[in-house]
């Protein structure tokens, strides 16, 4: 097996082939517990995260969007609101175990958006068909982003928008104390709250593995998209990039 | 970083302001997708325009498609609403775009009458915002009376500052011995070419 053909597991490196594998037992593991934990993990804040992406999107009545990796669906709900009944939002996610978990609480909530099980780095959409494609924490878990970035692109309408909210690189004077929390804290939480704490280990590795604000902006730009830009949240922990197809 | 956190704040506010002036979105949904900078005196902050006309502040890396700067100098006039003061603003790149969005941006109004019913109810809300207006315009009643009685007192019991007639009038005989010179100095090249011949 070449170089070529490896790629990151959190902290470990493992055939291409067996990263969607893996990725997908953690997802599995972790589906039921998952809004528990990001309540936990992220004290509240990934709901003021998610409501900001939402606001900065630009969405508006009638516009078609694509949530990828939606899991839980959080966005989705959020999306469906600002679309109205003439727009549409389809929920994606390559996990069965999350995506279902998001698609019975938008039917619990009377809501209408599309379920789809469907691979990011494979779009089955035609080309220049969305407003606004989101992926929000789940580029850093596929296993070829610049393809999965190409593709939102691609399924993009011309002036639509790509937003990516993604953990990121923190403020250089709080990084020792994000470490400590994200590999002390978060796999105890992990170990307590969802009996699991492989797969909070795994969450905390794939964060530092996952490009900084910049290179994922070079990553977006490489992929087709314009005047990329992204907003530092949470002094870093997060960032939102957003950018558009011309 | 501190800044994203202000960015996120200035964003909150400038949305809840659309929220209540939503008659901007539809002006300004022609520019989506396009940034201003202002320059305000030591502020710099770039602005960017949504797809649904919305505005938020920009991210970190915007390149502005166009930079007003209003220097500190200019705020007081400004918001004396001196009509003189907006021509000195000075604006660069795209200035449709920056002019449309001053002119939204000087006409938004903020509705604190119904954020603060919100909290203590609609009539206490009205009787607060009532006594606020009432006040401010007191205020600005009183503090015009108190300049022009000051003004009075420094032009006539105590001259420290000139009339303006008077400096008008100086103006005058400034511009009159501006073309005199002129003249005088022509006529002098004019005699001493003559007597080198």
């Amino acid at each position: 097996m070449t170089k070529d053909n490896n790629t990151h597991f959190g902290f470990k490196t493992v055939p291409e082939t067996e990263k969607a594998k893996k990725v997908s037992d953690v997802f599995h593991s972790v589906a039921s517990k998952y809004d528990l934990m990001n309540d936990v993990m992220s004290a509240g804040m990934h709901r003021g995260w998610k409501k900001f992406a939402v606001s900065i999107s630009g969405v508006k009545s009638g516009d078609k969007v694509l949530d990828i990796a939606g899991g839980s669906g959080d966005l989705s709900k959020l999306f469906a609101q600002k679309v109205g009944n003439d727009g549409q939002v389809i929920l994606t996610d390559i996990n069965a175990s999350m995506l279902s978990i998001g698609r019975d609480r938008m039917l619990d909530a009377g809501i209408n958006v599309s379920a789809l099980q469907c691979d990011a780095e494979k779009l089955p959409f035609p080309d220049n068909h969305f407003d606004c494609v989101i992926v929000a924490f789940g580029l850093r878990n596929m296993t070829h982003k610049d393809a999965a970035l190409r593709e939102m692109q691609r399924v993009l309408k011309v002036g639509g928008r790509l937003l990516v909210l993604e953990f990121s690189k923190v403020w250089a004077p709080l990084s020792k104390i994000y470490d400590a929390y994200s590999f002390k804290l978060l796999p105890l939480m992990g170990k307590l709250f969802a009996k699991d704490a492989a797969s909070y280990q795994y969450l905390a590795e794939s964060i530092r593995m996952h490009p900084d604000q910049e290179a994922l902006k070079q990553m977006m730009t490489k992929a087709g998209l314009t005047k990329v830009d992204y907003y530092n949240l949470s002094a870093g922990v997060v960032a939102l990039h957003k950018g558009y197809k011309t | 970083m501190l800044s994203g956190i202000i960015k996120g704040f200035a964003t909150k506010i400038a949305q809840h302001l659309l929220s209540q002036n939503s008659w901007v979105n539809a002006m300004l949904q022609p520019f989506a997708g396009k940034s201003v900078q202002f320059n305000i005196a030591m502020l710099k902050t770039s602005v960017v325009i949504l797809e649904d006309g919305s505005l938020a502040i920009a991210g970190e890396t915007n390149t502005p498609d166009a930079i007003v700067t209003i220097p500190a100098s200019l705020l007081p006039r400004l918001l004396a609403k001196d009509e003189a003061a907006k021509m000195q603003i000075a604006v660069e790149g795209d200035t449709h775009l920056a002019s449309e969005l001053a002119k939204v941006l000087g006409n938004m109004r903020w509705d604190y009458t119904e954020d603060l019913s919100r909290v203590i109810g609609d009539v206490p809300a009205h009787k607060a915002s009532q006594f606020v207006q009432s006040a401010s315009s007191k205020v600005k009643e009183t503090s015009i009376n108190l300049a022009e009685m000051l003004s009075e007192y420094w032009q006539e019991e105590k001259p420290m500052i000139a009339k303006k007639r008077v400096v008008e009038k100086f103006n005058v005989d400034v511009d009159t011995l501006r073309a005199d010179a002129a003249r005088f100095e022509k006529r002098l090249s004019k005699l001493e070419k003559l007597s080198a011949k």
